[in-house]
């Protein structure tokens, strides 16, 4: 009996292992993996395989079963009540990437919108992949303005990472030597539309503020390395929320697993649901975590020296919070009691839309799976671009295009047919993308009244923005309209749709990194303070959202701490 | 992906068929030739003729050619709420109803002058199923093959994107964005 209870526990015994296979998980498994270890990812979801398990990525729009492949909407509010609040996610065509929120309850003490997918790769198949570096403007924010803990870290200890971490993803973008923005590793610039240069030249001209295209995790010159895990050149299809065929965007599926995979030290287990981090007392340390196979029912317990959290913000809290042990009974790591709070996201909603007069014997050709950025110019540290009503800053994501043939025209007939076969007036659209602040009492709290369907435990949410965050999102729809005037567009509507919590689907902060043990739960290696064999690197390290995309940072804390993990391992320390 | 020049020889017969000028007879009802799963047989004649009229076959096909008859059905039956399609249903009925008032006999078998009459004054009024008929016809067609590839262009792999290009040298607006 000893014997065979020896013979399990070595076969379920790894190096390390890696919670999650979203942007972050699969980082954490190419990075461990390539240094050697034999590393098990664990995903609470369902297995998807690169390309082949991508089921509508050729799908013509005569092959939809729903107009535009719009789900009925007895379907959407059955099963993506919470999903379908982002207005543009969930269709028959991506349904499969996002979670029923019917299967996965959780509590609105007031409203959040959590966008998820329980599935091999999460996140990453369906992502924005807009993708910035924060600046130390951004690290140092906190510790100046006496919000929140100080970055235990600054632009210069991630920087060679975030270079590591875009030479391996590939990122396409202009170079623009901001000191808010900085530059990397990019690959060659998706171009810009004839309205869209056009407005850059009026506000660079007459406002002074940057207008640059968008920088996005899209191979436009892939390297020997992305050629070789199989990814090419991105196709200008513009449906990547399908998942690509081509591995032109980065995903976990077609980059990071890929790699991992063929190292040989990769083992992926779908299906696995990780409910707790086991403490052992004598170890002082985690020994490994306990799994619910979504399948069999089964519980099971894994075992590795090194353990990276990787589930994303809130179910990374939420695994914390539900693994209570008398080492720690408020939840792992949590003796600071800020797992859980400082919940952060990105506020969004708000901007500006307007004709744009002439220009109708232009057009383009492709579907650029990108727009252009605005980068931050509130809040920069000189007294021109200081504001009064509010801290931090915020950027802008939009661009030009032609309406197409679902713009309403007037009448029926040949004459209507014909002018809808002929594309319409260029109209012009930004959206910020505003920093939140963290709020102690933003918060998830672990629900042991609201059961999901495996009997386990809930998350309830009370997040809100706040006073700045208002003040904030008033400059953004004026300096919006300022800048759509500046271009001589017309028909400018500028204003604010209003925002809830989570919709831009950037949670971050609920395990944040800082200096004091007191006051944060992960070091300046994404290591718990409390136990360090954990190491958390997915959004709830972040310490501050800053206004850019996170993922990126969320890959280069990821890159730095598997190096840090292998490192204290081979000393020894782990 | 079907080709452009195969599409149109395809459909080319139904063109000369529907560009034939249009005389002040009553028009012989035309067999359906499909088997509707949310609207009666009158109901799909109705459909058909409106269809047709909202989105003719010019120099490129029309709702007709490009199965936009069914596709309604198909949303009556699949998508839609069970209060629009009742109301789109009851909407088919009127106009059948309103055109043995006006005319003495089946919307599809009035003369194209009254069937344009009738549209005119539909469409002038705006009501509810109208707008949701107009919107569900313009996207079937749209969406269809036919739309997407001859009266629009489809691109399914670009390559390339290119951000200035003259017009002309599309032709159309592009199907997909």
């Amino acid at each position: 009996m000893a014997n065979l209870n020896n013979r399990a526990r070595a076969e379920n015994t790894y190096d390390a292992i890696v919670v999650g296979s979203g942007i972050t998980g699969g980082y954490a498994a190419k990075e461990l993996t390539e240094k050697g270890l034999k590393v098990l990812v664990l995903e609470r979801g369902r297995m998807v395989r690169h390309i082949e398990d991508y089921p509508t990525a050729q799908t013509n729009p005569w092959e939809a079963k729903y107009p535009k492949g719009k789900l009925p909407k007895a379907e959407m509010d059955a099963h993506y009540k919470v999903q379908q609040r982002t207005g543009y996610a969930v269709t028959e065509f991506s349904q499969h990437f996002f979670v029923k929120d019917d299967e996965n309850p959780y509590t609105e003490t007031q409203s959040f919108d959590w966008i998820r997918g329980h599935h091999v790769g999460g996140r990453s198949i369906t992502w924005g992949r807009q993708t910035y570096r924060h600046s130390d403007l951004d690290f140092e924010a906190n510790a100046k303005q006496g919000i929140g803990v100080d970055w235990p870290i600054r632009y210069a200890d991630l920087a060679p990472w975030y270079d590591r971490v875009e030479r391996f993803i590939g990122v396409s973008g202009q170079a623009e030597g901001l000191s808010q923005l900085p530059d990397g590793v990019f690959q060659p610039p998706m171009e810009m539309n004839c309205v869209e240069k056009a407005f850059k030249s009026s506000v660079e001209g007459k406002l002074g503020r940057r207008i640059t295209i968008g920088r996005c995790a899209h191979l436009t010159a892939p390297t020997e390395e992305q050629l070789a895990l199989g990814r090419g050149k991105c196709q200008s299809r513009n449906l990547c929320v399908r998942g690509c065929p081509f591995g032109a965007y980065f995903s976990s599926n077609a980059a990071t697993l890929v790699a991992a995979e063929r190292t040989g030290n990769l083992k992926i287990r779908a299906n696995s649901i990780v409910t707790e981090l086991i403490f052992d007392p004598k170890a002082n340390n985690a020994s490994g975590v306990r799994v619910l196979d979504e399948q069999t029912g089964e519980t099971m317990e894994f075992h590795a020296a090194v353990i990276f959290l990787c589930a994303s913000a809130l179910s990374t809290a939420w695994i914390l919070l539900n693994s209570k042990s008398r080492r720690f009974p408020n939840g792992f790591g949590n003796e600071s009691d800020q797992v859980g709070r400082n919940v952060m996201d990105h506020h969004l909603g708000v901007g500006a839309i307007g004709e744009v007069p002439g220009y109708e014997d232009m057009y383009y050709s492709g579907r650029r799976p990108n727009g252009i950025y605005i980068p931050r110019f509130r809040n920069l540290g000189d007294a021109a671009s200081a504001r009064k009503d509010f801290v931090r800053g915020y950027g802008y994501q939009g661009g030009a295009g032609r309406q197409g043939w679902d713009r309403p025209v007037g009448g029926v007939g040949a004459d209507r047919k014909a002018a809808l076969s002929q594309p319409g007036p260029w109209m012009f659209r930004i959206g910020g993308f505003g920093e939140i602040l963290p709020y102690a009492d933003n918060r998830v709290t672990l629900n042991t009244s609201v059961k999901d369907k495996y009997g386990l435990p809930t998350l309830t949410f009370d997040v809100s923005i706040r006073e700045n965050e208002k003040a904030m999102r008033k400059d953004m729809a004026a300096a919006a309209a300022e800048m759509l005037e500046a271009a001589g567009f017309k028909k400018i509507i500028a204003g604010d749709q209003g925002y809830s919590p989570g919709l831009g689907i950037h949670e971050m902060g609920t395990a944040r990194m800082g200096r004091d043990p007191k006051t944060s739960v992960l070091n300046a290696h994404n290591q718990m303070h409390e136990c360090r064999n954990v190491y958390i690197t997915d959004g709830a390290a972040m310490t501050s959202a800053a206004c850019v995309n996170p993922s990126l940072t969320y890959m280069a804390l990821t890159a730095r701490a598997a190096a840090h993990a292998v490192d204290a391992k081979t000393r020894g320390e782990l | 992906m079907l080709n452009r020049r195969d599409a149109a020889l395809s459909f080319g017969a139904l063109w000369t068929a529907l560009v034939l000028p249009a005389g002040a007879r009553a028009q012989t009802t035309p067999p359906l030739g499909w088997t509707p799963k949310a609207v009666t047989a009158d109901q799909a004649r109705t459909l058909d003729a409106v269809a047709e009229i909202m989105i003719p076959a010019t120099s490129t096909p029309g709702a007709r050619a490009a199965g936009v008859p069914q596709f309604v059905d198909r949303a009556l039956a699949t998508w839609c709420t069970p209060a629009d399609a009742a109301a789109l249903k009851a909407g088919l009925d009127q106009i059948d109803t309103d055109a043995r008032a006006s005319g003495g006999a089946a919307f599809a078998a009035l003369p194209a002058a009254q069937q344009a009459a009738l549209v005119s004054r539909y469409d002038a009024d705006g009501k509810a199923f109208w707008r949701q008929l107009k919107e569900l016809v313009t996207t079937g067609y749209f969406t269809s093959e036919p739309g997407a590839t001859i009266a629009l262009r489809y691109d399914p792999v670009p390559g390339d994107y290119r951000g200035c290009v003259p017009l002309k040298d599309i032709g159309r607006g592009w199907a997909t964005s």
